[in-house]
């Protein structure tokens, strides 16, 4: 399996069917990074779950990336929340 | 196989409009979108249901056919035979785990939807559109706390591919792996997805565990608590021996260092077993023994 770091945005929107501008958009509320190699454009090929996820959201459920980005934050937090009750739920089992 | 009212998922009338359903469908879809909650079962359940009812009421040919079908259902006995030998389980089994695709699976019908309209292929649904990486595939292993003690290392069978794996020693109840590039293969040059693995450790022994420590309750003899002595106690690997000191309260603890779990991640390390004392009063005195706490007792003891 070839191991590239890099995916164009040019070739992500093709295969997701999304403009550019959307992931412009979520690179400019820091919700990923991008570089430029060669005067293109580039994801980061481990940013690909989360773009695709950032994309479900925009395409199947019709929230702008102004709401994607509040929901990637309250994403964070619940995550965070969730692992802090697991944590909290074994240590209440040593105390039963 | 139980009758699955579409329109009572989507919470509409019979009579409703496309834009209606469209509407109804995304209200419910963003409530259960398993994108927006991570972890829950539940509204993954209910997400694939809401999915099933819109990919049924909104194509016209589909909704005709399940308002007929409907109506005769308690008479479709003999159509429903008919079709059970196509009706399979979609998610294996395998030695102890499940595994499952997350994401925007949509793919994962009723066994009511499959008996009427067949398994998931033929569709041509919005949400299966061409990937480019390969989706995300989760797997549930259940071990025993034992298991865990010890770094394993097993292969598993997931989608027919043999994957070597290493379990490190201490690894946590609840705790998720992933295992990059063994999830569904990527489209035209794509990555492959992951495949999470999330452990479920069962305790079956005598020990509470937090992290790397465990923790025990050891009963001690009353005349051990006021006189000092030694017991034995039971760790996870064998019996030691503890000296009691005189005078020992109930609740005293006693920190056995490097007798508890592995850490996880760090070879040769070890947390610790804290011990909490309880001191157990006779119940069943001889009448020897019984005088000889009535001459304690008038000795003026307390």
């Amino acid at each position: 399996m070839k191991k590239e770091k890099y995916i164009s945005i040019k070739t992500f929107c093709e295969h997701h069917g999304v403009g550019e501008s959307f992931v412009y958009s979520l690179y400019e509320y820091e919700i990923l990074q991008l570089e430029h190699k060669e005067n293109e454009g580039m994801l980061y090929m481990e940013d690909l779950p989360l773009l695709e996820k950032m994309v479900r959201l925009y395409n199947e459920l019709d929230i702008n990336p102004e709401g994607i980005q509040a929901i990637h934050h309250l994403l964070g937090q619940v995550e965070s929340l969730q692992q802090e009750v697991a944590s909290l739920k074994r240590k209440l089992n040593t105390l039963e | 196989m139980d009758f699955i009212d579409y329109y009572k998922v989507l919470g509409i009338d019979k009579k409703a409009t496309t834009d209606q359903i469209k509407k109804a469908y995304r209200k419910l879809a963003r409530k259960y979108h398993p994108d927006l909650n991570p972890n829950d079962k539940q509204a993954e359940k209910s997400f694939k249901q809401v999915n099933e009812a819109n990919e049924v009421l909104s194509d016209p040919e589909k909704r005709k056919k399940y308002d007929e079908y409907g109506k005769d259902w308690q008479h479709a006995e003999e159509f429903e035979k008919a079709k059970k030998s196509r009706a399979q389980g979609r998610q294996g089994d395998y030695s102890g785990y499940t595994y499952g695709s997350s994401g925007e699976s949509a793919q994962d019908f009723s066994d009511f939807f499959e008996s009427m309209f067949g398994g998931g292929s033929g569709f041509s649904s919005a949400r299966q559109k061409v990937r480019f990486r390969g989706q995300d595939y989760n797997a549930q292993l259940q071990l025993s706390l034992m298991d865990v003690y010890t770094t394993q290392k097993q292969t598993l069978t997931v989608n027919g591919k043999n994957i070597r794996l290493t379990i490190p020693a201490g690894i946590e109840d609840g705790q998720t792996i992933k295992i990059k590039g063994h999830g569904g293969p990527g489209t035209q040059g794509g990555p492959a997805g992951d495949l999470y693995i999330t452990f479920s450790i069962d305790n079956n022994t005598a020990f509470k565990r937090d992290g790397a420590n465990l923790y025990k309750t050891v009963q001690i003899p009353l005349v051990k608590a006021v006189l000092g002595g030694e017991i034995q106690v039971e760790t996870l690997t064998g019996k030691v021996k503890l000296k009691v000191a005189q005078g020992t309260d109930s609740g005293t603890k006693v920190k056995l260092k490097g007798k508890g779990f592995p850490k996880y991640k760090k070879e040769g390390q070890f947390g610790d077993l804290y011990l909490t004392y309880v001191v157990k009063i006779p119940k069943n005195l001889t009448q020897e023994q019984k005088s000889l706490f009535q001459s304690l007792e008038k000795t003026n003891l307390e």
